[in-house]
């Protein structure tokens, strides 16, 4: 894709967002309330990248292991470096999807949903499996669609301010 | 790939004109217009094109109809022949040492540059009629009351050509929702100026 106005903006707000929500989700259990009031929980599962320096110097490092080695991760965002993919869990009564979130484009990786119902039964309608699909991945999109509003609201806002000095202690503290 | 299967990984994308009324019956026939052309007979490196969601080798869509409830549902079909790197390094070697018989024998002691790169594509198109074109297929999901569409793919390369190919057969450009198109998305375009003036936040 060439170069586009904001391309920049998408790397710092994807990076930030995954920072902010691995943040939150540890300090509410990951519990949010989403569009028409309905309860979630968001949990940043054990697999998470982060990048740090620039150009010959950068460095990835990805963690998909015990809690330790997640502090330590949390140790090198207070150190400078970013967020840039991160697994996520959500849930929602007894359903559970599972994607991973890239930072600067916001792709999706390996988006499970809950299991299908529809096309168990002959007399199921032919689409019912894709329609069935499709609407559990879009509901999956609008609970995280709803809570980057809520980020955004708050990054661009007045409160963001103490919201950093927060987030800064939570690195540090691992 | 497939949104049905067991795992999608795949780029969300908003549709930035307003489809004119007059498209959704047209769908069907824009998507034969610039279906998938088989390459397995001819001597092409790759081909792309729609074909139908539920029948990868229906370009006629007389499997199903890209008509699901309020979606449109189709495939990106792509078609791409390779030449293992071993077998082409083999054939050019035998090509390249044959140049250089030839070339003594008219009194001449290098193969050139030029020549080496000639040989190259010779030998690179004589391969690739030797092997079957590996298809894939990315699924599309349109939704039209959102006009939102999912591609199931998160490759660049991929993704670049799908887009060509959506603006050809359908006149609309998509715009996929990175973090600054879909925080324009939510916010509205009232809140661009906030967007675009917020600095880095530093966390150190």
């Amino acid at each position: 894709m060439d170069p586009y106005l904001g391309q920049t903006q998408d790397i710092m707000l994807g990076q930030e967002f995954l920072t902010w929500l691995w943040y939150t989700c540890e300090k509410t259990n990951g519990l949010f309330k989403v569009r028409d009031g309905q309860d979630i929980a968001v949990h940043v599962e054990r697999r998470v990248s982060v990048q740090g320096g620039e150009g010959e110097n950068l460095e990835t490092a990805t963690v998909s292991g015990a809690m330790s080695e997640l502090r330590e991760t949390k140790l090198g965002l207070a150190m400078g470096k970013k967020v840039t993919r991160a697994l996520l869990r959500i849930e929602r009564d007894v359903e559970t999807w599972q994607t991973t979130l890239k930072a600067e484009d916001f792709t999706f990786g390996g988006f499970r949903t809950p299991p299908i119902e529809a096309g168990k039964d002959e007399g199921d309608d032919p689409d019912a499996k894709f329609l069935e699909k499709i609407f559990l991945i879009e509901r999956a999109l609008d609970f995280l669609d709803d809570i980057y509003k809520r980020f955004l609201e708050l990054r661009l806002g007045p409160k963001w301010t103490a919201e950093v000095k927060d987030i800064k202690v939570w690195m540090v503290k691992g | 790939m497939s949104f049905i299967g067991g795992s999608a990984s795949f780029t969300r994308y908003r549709i930035i004109d307003e489809p004119p009324k007059s498209l959704w019956p047209e769908i069907p026939d824009r998507l034969k217009k610039f279906p998938f052309t088989d390459i397995d007979n001819l001597p092409e490196e790759r081909a792309w094109g729609w074909v139908c969601f539920d029948n990868m080798i229906d370009t006629e869509w007389r499997t199903a109809p890209p008509e699901k409830a309020h979606y449109i549902a189709f495939s990106f079909r792509l078609d791409t022949r390779r030449v293992p790197p071993a077998v082409f390094k083999k054939h050019f070697t035998i090509a390249l040492e044959e140049e250089e018989r030839r070339n003594k024998q008219e009194g001449r002691k290098f193969v050139g540059k030029d020549r080496k790169r000639e040989l190259r594509d010779l030998v690179k198109s004589k391969l690739m009629t030797r092997f079957l074109p590996i298809p894939a297929t990315f699924d599309v999901a349109w939704n039209t009351e959102k006009n939102i569409v999912y591609f199931d793919c998160t490759r660049q390369k991929v993704c670049d050509m799908f887009l060509e190919h959506f603006t050809q057969t359908f006149d609309l450009h998509l715009e996929p929702l990175t973090p600054y198109f879909l925080a324009l998305n939510i916010l509205g375009t009232e809140a661009q100026h906030r967007i675009d003036a917020a600095e880095p936040t530093s966390f150190v």
